[in-house]
């Protein structure tokens, strides 16, 4: 392997990584505020990369399309959150957690589902972002758009929970959530407005990915799955081990894509996921 | 020994069940025999996860990957040692139950709740089923092979009948064996054993069970049955496929099917998994919504119908004895 091979795969991996802290992020917050552990985000994802890609057939921008996927995304979150969560959120302990999987769990398949008759087809983004080359070092222009888009989109996600209103309720109900109640913060609006973000950040990792390959209903699941391993690994309610554990499996899945094939790569992954929770059970509970 | 209560509900299963296959083969329909195959093979699935996860809290999501283990075991043993799968089949329950047994004790051991077991599990079924795909050389991969190592073909002959009908008799014996098996086993010490972990495992210890050793009997029980009708499953569709034995293509149903049936009962799973196939039958024919409909019955089933149909059914009888000849009931003792 020469050393342009390596940067490039150090590259491909930083952009991965990204793609995996936006995704772990999502169910990060949302475990840590309500433990819901949401297994229909990577549905999501794709809903709203189908939708991007389809307004962005109908009227020629790819931009407004991807918006537009985002606002059906975060539209239908708000709807899930105040019919599904709902009764969820009424149970308390591990009655919340298992409802919250089988109810996230069913509102996954229910949407692949209907996505599976209507939108069976494959999609991707044309995002016409040219492609880079420093010093014989090839950057793909997916990977230019990932950089260029989930860095500022995490970066505005730190800002927010660190210098905002709302973000320091949010950290109160995280911590303590009696403790919020008393200074007068609404857990139950919190978990409404983060459920929505959460929705907009994985849109976004679904439609980073669109713009590198192509997307189908059974990517979501795949989503889903890689997720939950990454707010494993990073610990489910810490949001920036998460980032930090989506950088290093980023790395980690794009060396071992390259070395010993995807297969094998994808079995790694889940053997990490297996490894952590054998290590430290405590950490989701 | 069973309680009476029981063995009169098996009984009367029987009844049904033992002439389902001579019913629905009388036109020589065979699409029809796969269907009571595949209920029969799914009951039996269900029976499992009512003793690991409804009895002993376990929520193991990787039935896909051990029926898958116990399946791949059995058929390529007797195909490398050139003997008949019959043999080789207790390999495959073993090797499930050996899996089942290790994930209970490690959970267990570690102190692991159910949402963390939930997510081990379903890691391991992941991984599993990218292994079943990505080994082409072991597994002949996504396009599988052909499998017909369980024929009871020879039997058949003799009896003069289908060999599809005879192997149907031959699902209908292990569900109605693994529903006696149950019956015993929720009797036993092991049974109030289950109970006892499941409602307090702190008191349940204090009372001197073994709360480690009750969970691993129950995952590596309930593993082993889903590992022996793995090959069964394979047999009855004649082919070995990995997409068999994916998360949504077993997972998903038994869930529903025990939760819809009711859990902690002996006839639930039978009625839950009959429920499910003739469901998606008649969904069949409408169109490809099945898989959306079984999105939407697992999200109404757990926010407000938890309690299952034979418990309720249980207690709308209940209710009517009572009302109308309550002093009989009384008498009866």
């Amino acid at each position: 392997m020469s050393l342009t091979t390596g940067i490039e795969l150090v590259i491909d991996g930083l952009a991965r990584g990204l793609s995996f802290a936006l995704l772990g992020a999502a169910i990060t917050l949302v475990f840590g505020l309500g433990n819901v552990l949401n297994l229909a985000l990577g549905t999501f994802a794709v809903i709203a990369v189908v939708v991007a890609v389809t307004v962005a057939g109908a009227i020629g921008s790819v931009a407004v399309g991807a918006l537009t996927g985002l606002i059906v995304v975060a539209t239908l979150g708000l709807v899930v959150d105040r019919t599904l969560l709902s009764s969820v959120y009424r149970s308390e302990g591990e009655e919340r957690i298992v409802l919250g999987i089988f109810v996230t769990l069913g509102l996954a398949i229910a949407l692949d589902g209907l996505m599976y008759v209507y939108v069976p087809l494959t999609y991707s983004l044309a995002h016409g972002v040219p492609g880079v080359e420093l010093a014989g070092v090839g950057v793909r222009g997916s990977t230019v758009l990932t950089f260029a888009v989930a860095i500022p989109v995490l970066a505005g996600l730190f800002g927010f929970l660190d210098r905002t209103r709302l973000g320091t309720a949010t950290r109160t109900v995280v911590h303590d959530e009696t403790g919020a109640l008393l200074c007068g913060v609404n857990p139950r609006r919190i978990r409404t407005i983060i459920f929505v973000v959460s929705l907009v950040l994985a849109g976004i990792a679904g439609l980073l990915r669109a713009a590198s390959s192509d997307v189908t209903v059974s990517a979501g699941f795949e989503l889903t799955v890689f997720a939950i391993i990454v707010a494993i690994v990073g610990g489910v309610r810490d949001l920036r081990g998460t980032v930090l554990a989506g950088f290093g499996l980023g790395l980690v899945i794009t060396a071992a894509n390259f070395v010993v094939g995807a297969y094998l790569a994808n079995v790694l992954l889940f053997a990490v996921a297996v490894a952590v929770l054998i290590a430290r059970p405590e950490e989701i509970s | 020994m069973i309680p009476r209560a029981d063995a009169t509900q098996i009984a009367a299963l029987a009844l049904v069940l033992l002439p389902l296959p001579l019913i629905v083969t009388a036109g020589g329909a065979t699409y029809q025999l796969r269907i009571v195959a595949l209920f029969l093979v799914f009951a039996t699935l269900t029976v499992a996860l009512n003793i690991v996860f409804a009895h002993t809290d376990q929520l193991f999501l990787f039935f896909g990957a051990l029926a898958g283990i116990g399946t791949y075991t059995t058929a390529l043993i007797a195909e490398a040692v050139g003997i008949s799968a019959w043999a080789t089949l207790p390999l495959g329950a073993l090797a499930a139950g050996a899996l089942g047994a290790a994930v209970s004790y490690v959970a267990a051991r570690r102190g692991m709740t159910v949402i963390v077991l939930a997510i081990l599990t379903l890691a391991l079924q992941l991984a599993a089923l990218e292994f079943f795909v990505g080994a082409r050389d072991i597994t002949g991969g996504s396009t599988g092979f052909p499998f017909d190592g369980l024929s009871v073909a020879p039997i058949a002959d003799l009896a003069g009948v289908d060999e599809r009908v005879a192997f149907a008799y031959v699902l209908i014996a292990v569900l109605l064996a693994s529903l006696v098996g149950y019956a015993r086993l929720r009797d036993s010490r092991w049974g109030a054993a289950f109970d006892a972990v499941r409602q307090d495992p702190v008191a349940a210890e204090a009372a001197g069970i073994d709360v480690i050793r009750t969970k691993v009997f129950a995952g590596a029980l309930g593993a082993s049955i889903v590992g022996a009708v793995g090959p069964l499953y394979a047999q009855s569709e004649g082919y070995v496929l990995p997409s068999m034995f994916e998360f949504q293509a077993v997972d998903v149903l038994v869930l529903v099917m025990l939760v819809l049936g009711g859990s902690r009962t002996l006839l639930g799973p039978v009625v839950g998994a009959g429920a499910i196939v003739l469901l998606d039958e008649f969904l069949g024919e409408i169109g490809q919504w099945r898989t959306a409909a079984l999105g939407v019955l697992l999200v109404v089933l757990f926010l407000y119908f938890r309690q299952g149909i034979v418990p309720k059914v249980q207690d709308r009888y209940d209710a009517y004895r009572s009302a109308n000849d309550g002093p009989d009931t009384a008498a009866d003792g």
